[in-house]
């Protein structure tokens, strides 16, 4: 039993990491369509009135239910179905709620369902290393793309452009021919391209993803599915698209706390809680945990620049987390010592914290934080191993 | 010699007057840089920490000669910043901001390479030859002079190893904050070449993260072209398997971004890689 429940925390960690700031298939499509690049007709699922209406607007009484949810093999999970609109709700009603990659279907998409000639893949992304725009595409679509990379290498295409040019139909031309399209569907092809490349620019968008990208027996080119991951920093000038539900859900109630304090938080399984400045040290502090025998519950960068607020802030989140003691690792640069000091006194005037607690600071002003510790009976680590060694010892010494 | 910068570099601050800009320049003034003016729209003709302060980055640089530019401004207003002092003719733009988007990052690093300005950053601490100059964050007192070369994505981390390195009577010649966002100026390969054909450095250390190809990359390089001994430490080992860009990010760079492979690839390269950030000094000590 224990076992097992361990192995689920596991993997419900790893969904944790692995997730980018993604949005739900619906969410891309609203984008699609407001970019002009063509979806099948689709709808959110609310009543059974919903489907009724959908069913109309269609001129179909068969339809595609679909469950929204930020972890792929939707299929395989039983979360996607073909269905009448007699069906439609029985179904619906048993996938809402349903765990998927430790999260419960909350949307139900319904979806026109398309006649299908060929599938393509086709992708958008912000290419980290040439700091392009990286479009990929193949004439093998709707399949694991991973495995046509490895499988058929010369039939995935790829083409770079960079983000200050404005794209134009005709740059496109090339990659189009290489993926058979030709005449009207050659047209429909580069007008896709320039929409989605548009799209990308204009709502700051990492990864615009189309697989399958369908081309049906009437010649259209209409996009299956979408797959879109923004740019956080980007939230801002994004208004919309960061509240949307996805990128509510995507995080646990704790994490999108600290996230709208501008906290980098993830909640691991560990026993110690640590907070710490900067993703590196932060890494390195839960690294150093692991290598001495302890574990950390969770990764907190109060980012840079952290005034007391963040740091009291942190204190509180780890005070509602399930933890034996506390670790505060701080070299600070653009962050002030005194500022983590004061705000460590601060919080524990205000949360009781019945773990232990061990504070290593260095760095900018650490004189001065130093000694506001010190006024407050609260002695300061200047080294990180040692610092990490004694917190151990006062959580696992007990046993 | 150093790389990047010496005691003679000049350097402009912009956002001098803000809450991180004053602290910073206070810092690097005292330090010794040569911070020769200041540039906050609206405040031109004043004058802020003894230093003079113009509307824009051109008025800056004609009345200094300045080379160098670092930018403490809010990361709505950064991407401006940063093509002003590309436009006004700075060698070197170093971005200390944090949550830049990362189109803009994009956009002011081709601007930068089209114009041959060395970026370093965003969301970087900057870099420091140590008793020479200093432009960004790193807390001056935790170096000290010597041969190490250091060139690291993270921030907080790197200020970690270079104390080790200073208690250890291991100085540096230069250490180089690249920042950690998915898109930034100069990378690892850039700095080890630096570092090769400088005469001061003939240690070099690299500092990595889980996620991206940067180590990747450095190891072909080292292979191919570095003499000098490089160290590598890499955060992030006990991490969950590192994000990914969903399968498009997957076909461009491979599955190789945890910490293990990292450090498998570094090894394979010839680099000494260490396991906790304490060891590096010990590990240089032995080759000595």
């Amino acid at each position: 039993m224990l076992k097992a429940h361990f192995k689920d925390l596991k993997k419900k960690v790893k969904s944790v990491f692995n997730s980018m700031p993604m949005l739900y298939e619906i969410e891309g499509k609203q984008l699609f369509k407001e970019n002009k690049i063509p979806t099948p007709l689709f709808k959110a699922y609310t009543d059974s009135s919903s489907i009724i209406q959908f069913a109309e607007e269609i001129g179909s009484d068969v339809m595609m239910a679909k469950a929204q949810a930020l972890t792929g093999k939707r299929g395989k999970a039983g979360l996607i179905r073909k269905v009448s609109s007699a069906e439609a709700e029985e179904y619906i009603q048993s996938i809402l709620g349903r765990d998927h990659g430790g999260k419960p279907v909350e949307i139900v998409m319904l979806e026109q369902p398309l006649e299908i000639e060929k599938e393509y893949y086709l992708a958008v992304m912000l290419d980290n290393e040439s700091g392009k725009y990286l479009i990929i595409a193949s004439s093998r679509g709707g399949v694991d793309i991973e495995e046509v990379a490895e499988n058929y290498p010369d039939e995935i295409f790829k083409q770079y452009l960079p983000t200050a040019v404005e794209p134009f139909s005709y740059m496109f031309v090339d990659l189009g021919k290489k993926l058979g399209f030709e005449a009207k569907t050659l047209t429909s092809f580069t007008n896709i391209m320039t929409k989605m490349v548009n799209m990308a620019k204009n709502r700051d968008l990492t990864l615009v993803e189309i697989n399958p990208l369908i081309l049906t027996p009437d010649k259209k080119i209409i996009a299956a599915d979408s797959k879109v991951v923004i740019d956080g920093n980007s939230d801002y000038r994004q208004v919309d698209i960061a509240a949307f539900k996805s990128q509510r859900a995507r995080h646990t109630d704790l994490e999108f706390e600290a996230d709208q304090a501008g906290i980098s938080y993830v909640q691991l399984d560990g026993e110690i809680g640590i907070i710490s400045g900067g993703a590196g040290l932060a890494m390195a502090t839960c690294d150093i945990l692991e290598f001495l025998g302890s574990s950390p519950a969770n990764f907190l960068d109060v980012g840079g620049g952290a005034d007391e607020t963040k740091i009291e802030k942190s204190l509180e989140i780890l005070s509602r987390q399930d933890i034996k003691g506390i670790f505060v690792n701080f070299f600070a640069g653009i962050t002030r010592c005194d500022d983590v000091a004061q705000g460590i006194i601060n919080a524990s005037k205000v949360f009781e914290i019945k773990v232990p607690i061990v504070i290593r600071l260095v760095g900018t002003n650490d004189k001065e934080g130093i000694q506001i510790l010190e006024n407050n009976g609260i002695k300061a680590y200047g080294e990180m191993e040692p610092a990490a060694r004694k917190i151990i010892e006062l959580v696992q010494g007990g046993n | 010699m150093a790389i990047l910068l010496d005691e003679n570099i000049k350097v402009i601050v912009q956002g001098i007057t803000g809450k991180q800009g004053t602290f910073h320049a206070k810092s690097m003034i005292e330090y010794g840089t040569k911070v020769v003016a200041g540039v906050t729209p609206g405040k031109g003709g004043k004058e802020h920490l003894g230093v003079p302060v113009f509307d824009s980055m051109k008025e800056a640089v004609e009345a200094t000669q300045a080379t160098a530019s670092v930018i403490f401004i809010p990361a709505r207003f950064t991407y401006s910043a940063a093509l002003e002092a590309i436009d006004a003719g700075i060698d070197l733009l170093t971005v200390i901001t944090e949550g830049v988007p990362v189109q803009d990052s994009a956009r002011i690093r081709q601007k930068a390479l089209d114009n041959d300005v060395v970026m370093v950053g965003p969301n970087c601490p900057g870099l420091i030859s140590p008793e020479a100059s200093k432009i960004g964050i790193i807390p001056g007192k935790i170096c000290s002079k010597g041969n190490v070369g250091i060139v690291s994505r993270s921030g907080t981390l790197t200020y970690e190893i270079i104390q080790n390195l200073t208690v250890d009577n291991l100085g540096q010649s230069t250490c180089v904050g690249l920042g950690g966002d998915p898109i930034k100026g100069i990378g690892f390969n850039e700095c080890l070449t630096m570092f090769e054909n400088d005469p001061q450095t003939k240690q070099i250390i690299l500092v990595g993260e889980i996620g991206g190809t940067g180590e990747q990359q450095a190891a072909d390089l080292v292979k191919k072209e570095i003499t000098k001994p490089v160290y590598a430490f890499i955060a992030g080992q006990t991490a969950p398997p590192g994000k990914q860009m969903g399968h498009a990010g997957a076909i461009v760079h491979g599955k190789s971004g945890t910490a293990k492979e990292k450090m498998r690839i570094l090894s394979e390269a010839g680099i000494t890689t260490v396991k906790t950030s304490s060891e590096i000094p010990l590990k240089i000590k032995e080759n000595l």
